[in-house]
């Protein structure tokens, strides 16, 4: 069992997502639209590859689909779901 | 001028490698290495006002016409802004009108015609009328001055300064001084490291030695041409849908780079040639967020694609060999490292820079070029007054590889230009290129 709760794991994809992908400005929140907020592809790998240093999850690009893809806190949920199955 | 114009601007990594191929074309092609984008309008354009705008933009970006020289001779290159000749604007010309729907071979021809860098000839515009008030523009220039995606910033600019805005208001860059995508704070022995591993890499490509349509690099002319496949409003819709399930939402270029490699893999088994591996480059745009607008400047790096001739024939195995190759590259850093690479090479003399680029693979630079842009300059619906029918790049290719393709999409049109130099292709073999690209791309055949 991870030790990752999904309020956690929530904050801590926010936290890449803001610090170190997006240069987001004060009003990014973990509702926020990613795309809207200049997620592109190289972006996403470089996100898939932060959350797996931090968990050790491998987000299959499979899941990358638009509606995880839709905010910080749908995509904490579908990696929550991963760690869940892992 | 704008007051926050500087008197010099230096080159980026990527402008220099066009650079280097820019003098390997003027040497053995006597052309330049120039990349092109048409926009097909409707009726409405404002001649006139066209011309009084590239005049009014070109007085707030020197750039647009400045030389392009070393400082004394040595050092990077650089934009010399002081330089720039403001008695003169890029040409923009009226032609006789057309009919039919063909493209004008002036615009084939203008690709093939020399720019001067030196002297600060970088830009030109062709209008050809056509029926109906109809006009099609083609913008040509000298492919260090934009990468794709600023050239689609470009137009979108020119119609907002159409619109009222003052071309003084953006700024030839937001950070001269800096390569695009450069990472901070490497210091000069992590930046060593990291540019001996993308050559490395690179080198690693050339196993087994790819093959180009052209073969390797021969004094030959540049005669280049193009073909443009556009598919209507429905099929595109497959096209799309069909890249995202295939390759993903947010990597549908990996879906359409497949169906590019296919489309010059039938090509080779036609002739019954050995391709060897098929290595191809595709552009990356560096732009940080938030300058998405930047114009001037290429701001590109590159990942590098090989593929073996095997794996091409089951197109689900191609797609997987891309993503994988892709996530591999970006884990290792290499689109980083391409930034720093293309950034030391600045220093190095063209004809050097392209030799060593050459080098590795024998003579060849890689199999073919391809880019795909994403929608084309969809921020605006119509430019000085005339609707946009239709809109796409013709990127340039040297006479070896010999073959080029650039995907776009417009107004819910997708678009495939296939850029060749004359005779690469035997008729058939164009044909039978266009068949396999429309069967990859709407999963048919």
């Amino acid at each position: 069992m991870s030790d990752w709760t999904l309020e956690k794991l929530t904050d801590r994809v926010f936290e890449i997502l803001r610090d170190e992908i997006l240069e987001a400005t004060e009003d990014f929140t973990p509702a926020s639209n990613l795309v809207e907020s200049g997620l592109d592809s190289l972006a996403v790998t470089q996100l898939m590859l932060s959350i797996e240093e931090s968990t050790g999850v491998w987000v299959d690009e499979s899941l990358l689909t638009p509606e995880n893809l839709e905010s910080a806190r749908t995509l904490a949920a579908c990696v929550h779901e991963q760690l869940d199955a892992s | 001028m704008s007051s926050s114009t500087p008197p010099e601007l230096p080159l980026t990594g990527a402008d220099c490698f066009l650079r280097a191929f820019d003098d390997e074309v003027r040497r053995t092609g006597r052309a330049s290495h120039a990349s092109q984008l048409v926009l097909r309008l409707g009726p409405g354009f404002d001649v006139d006002a066209f011309q009084a705008l590239i005049a009014r933009v070109t007085q707030a970006h020197p750039l647009m016409h400045a030389p392009i020289r070393r400082k004394l001779g040595v050092g990077p290159p650089a934009y010399r802004m002081a330089a720039a000749d403001t008695t003169t604007v890029p040409p923009v010309e009226l032609h006789a009108a057309e009919t039919g729907d063909a493209l004008p071979e002036l615009f084939f021809r203008r690709l093939n015609e020399p720019f001067d860098a030196g002297r600060g000839r970088l830009l030109r515009f062709d209008l050809v009328p056509r029926e109906a008030g109809r006009m099609d523009l083609a913008m040509t220039w000298l492919h260090m001055l934009f990468d794709g995606a600023g050239s689609e910033a470009f137009v979108e600019w020119l119609e907002a300064v159409h619109r009222g805005r003052s071309p003084d208001e953006l700024p030839p860059d937001e950070a001269p001084g800096v390569a695009p995508g450069m990472p901070e704070g490497l210091g000069a022995r992590e930046r060593g490291r990291r540019a001996m591993s993308w050559q490395r890499w690179m080198t690693s490509m050339a196993q087994p030695r790819p093959r180009s349509l052209a073969g390797p690099l021969r004094r030959l002319p540049q005669a280049l041409r193009y073909d443009v496949l556009t598919l209507p409003e429905e099929e595109t819709g497959r096209v799309v849908e069909r890249a995202r399930q295939k390759a993903g939402f947010l990597t549908p270029m990996l879906f359409y780079l497949a169906c590019a490699i296919r489309g010059h893999d039938a090509v080779f088994r036609e002739r019954k040639l050995d391709p060897g591996a098929y290595v191809v480059p595709l552009p990356v745009n560096m732009r940080p967020k938030g300058s998405e607008h930047a114009l001037f400047r290429t701001r590109v790096s590159l990942l590098w694609f090989r593929v073996l001739p095997e794996v091409v024939r089951d197109f689900d195995a191609l797609i997987a060999d891309l993503k994988a190759q892709r996530l591999a590259a970006i884990k290792a850093g290499q689109i980083e490292n391409g930034v720093i690479a293309m950034d030391y090479a600045r220093h190095a003399p063209m004809r050097l820079y392209a030799h060593m680029a050459r080098r590795a693979m024998q003579g060849e630079l890689c199999s073919f070029f391809f880019a795909f842009t994403g929608e084309f300059a969809g921020g605006i619906e119509a430019f000085l007054g005339a609707p946009i029918e239709n809109a796409f790049h013709a990127p340039p290719v040297p006479t070896s590889p010999g073959s080029s393709a650039a995907m776009s999409l417009r107004g819910g049109r997708f678009n495939a230009t296939h850029v060749h130099q004359r005779g690469l292709f035997a008729p058939a073999e164009l044909a039978l290129f266009r068949r396999t690209l429309r069967d990859d791309l709407l999963g048919e055949g």
